[in-house]
């Protein structure tokens, strides 16, 4: 069924941006306790910045156009302009910067709208762009000023707080983690007698970080990874304590401390087991 | 200079002073302004450490050289548009003879130059290109969403002096001595503006590519 047009979001600062309505806890709840001197401050710390990054864009882009091509948004919605990737920009960041931050909460939502879901942060862009301007670093630095705000998408907001609690997307403590290994293990020895899933081996040659959705919703993947490992005959290990699960989803967010954290125990357990390699699924 | 203290008059004020100011305005912050840009990549930590002198090369070297990237290729129209009013622009303001002339008669210095019909051409082109731009900062709609005020400004910045130049050897539209007035003034206005406007672009593209340049080789891509 069509969406009337009196049922469209338009946006207050450019008619042309038109949407279907989108409801989303994260965005429409999040904002209503925001200050204006809240969002004022947090844009001057993070876009107001005086470095090479952002300043190299700003006083770059000469608003050819050029970069809309590259864009999957633009190209799949008919050439809408709203989707290019300097429109993105224009919609964000440097309205923001022309306002010196002094923009209102519904501004931040519709800026988190663009920049969570209207953007990729696939780097094509920058890829088209004459000047190669690194547009997606400033479409991440808006995220950066939602997610301080706190206004994020529900679903990814949840998977930064788990990871920032127990450092996996999914909500599994250590001891989850663990019991399905050991479950996989068993689960498998029907089939194959000697198929064992090492846990915290040292000296191992590879050491195997799944993703989240692995343990916690696709665990026959453990158990074909397990499989493979036996029949290639590698000495393999996987983790017995955090970090074990490599989707970084702080990253998209840029939550940069989870992030860090992350990565940190991704190399500390690899590190602590003295191996050779890392293995990640993709 | 001395010209402009024996006679005092609006050609000599913009042919004397004027053209001094201009070329300390436009060298003195063109300098500064790629410095600060340095300095500012150097406190990044991540910016100088990344840069790759090979991509680097490679990328300015594909972005410059007419269909030498995937996005000219794929939008040969604008790629066409963009070469002649770039090379136009900046080639022939330096190889014109009678700039050649003045900085002989100036400086005692001067290099080859064009032929006066093809310096007469490459000017029409910019001008033609710059109405092109212009055309197309109205009616292509990804353009036209993001142009502001400022882009006509810009483009306004690049058009006059050429507009001007290319009436005052016609001898057209006003007298040449006015014309030729304006030309000067609207051409010290350009290179006062470069360093401060997004006309930058004329230094930071190498910049700008390097960086970008670099970061695609270290994900094991290309950027052209």
């Amino acid at each position: 069924m069509a969406v009337k047009d009196k049922e469209k979001i338009v946006s207050r600062e450019f008619p042309e941006y038109i949407r279907d309505p989108n409801p989303d806890v994260g965005l429409d709840e999040s904002i209503k306790d925001l200050k204006p001197e809240q969002i004022e401050k947090t844009i001057m710390a993070v876009l107001g910045a005086q470095t090479a990054r952002i300043r190299a864009v700003m006083e770059t882009c000469i608003h050819c156009g050029l970069c809309s091509e590259a864009c999957q948004w633009y190209l799949s919605s008919d050439k809408d302009p709203t989707f290019a990737p300097v429109a993105k920009m224009k919609m964000t960041a440097w309205e923001m910067l022309k306002r010196k931050g002094k923009v209102d909460a519904e501004f931040i939502k519709q800026a988190a709208r663009i920049v969570f879901t209207e953007c990729n942060i696939c780097h094509r862009c920058s890829m088209y762009c004459p000047y190669g301007l690194d547009i997606t670093f400033i479409i991440g630095l808006v995220r950066r000023i939602c997610f301080v705000l706190g206004v994020v998408p529900q679903r990814m907001m949840d998977q930064d707080h788990s990871h920032a609690t127990v450092l996996n997307q999914v909500w599994y403590t250590q001891n989850d983690w663990v019991d399905t290994m050991q479950w996989q293990e068993e689960e498998v020895g029907a089939e194959f007698k000697d198929l064992r899933i090492p846990i915290d081996k040292e000296g191992a040659e590879i050491i195997w970080y799944p993703l989240g959705g692995e343990p916690k919703t696709n665990t026959y993947h453990i158990e074909r990874t397990a499989k493979i490992m036996m029949v290639a005959g590698v000495d393999w290990t996987v983790a017995g304590r955090d970090v074990w699960d490599t989707s970084n989803m702080p990253m998209f967010l840029r939550d940069f401390t989870t992030m860090n954290r992350v990565v940190r125990g991704l190399y500390d357990n690899a590190a602590r087991l003295r191996v050779k390699k890392m293995a990640l699924t993709e | 200079m001395l010209d402009f203290i024996r006679d005092p008059s609006i050609y000599n004020l913009v042919r004397g002073p004027f053209v001094w100011i201009t070329f300390l305005v436009f060298i003195g912050m063109s300098i500064y302004k790629v410095r600060r840009l340095y300095l500012m990549a150097k406190n990044e930590k991540v910016v100088l450490p990344s840069i790759n002198g090979v991509a680097a090369r490679r990328s300015i070297l594909h972005w410059v050289v007419p269909f030498g990237s995937r996005n000219w290729r794929m939008r040969w129209p604008i790629t066409v548009t963009t070469f002649v009013f770039h090379i136009g622009l900046v080639f022939t303001p330096i190889f014109l003879l009678s700039h050649n002339i003045l900085w002989y008669e100036s400086w005692g210095i001067s290099w080859w130059s064009l032929p006066e019909k093809t310096a007469d051409i490459m000017t029409l082109l910019v001008i033609i290109t710059c109405i092109v731009f212009f055309l197309r900062r109205i009616f292509a709609p990804e353009v036209r969403f993001v142009t502001s005020a400022d882009d006509f400004l810009i483009l306004g910045i690049s058009f006059f002096p050429f507009l001007t130049g290319f009436l005052a050897y016609h001898d057209l539209l006003l007298p040449y001595k006015t014309m030729v007035i304006l030309h000067m003034l609207f051409g010290e206005a350009m290179l006062i503006a470069i360093p401060f406007t997004r006309l930058a672009h004329m230094f930071y593209f190498f910049m700008t590519r390097a960086f970008m340049g670099s970061q695609a080789a270290g994900w094991g891509g290309k950027d052209w």
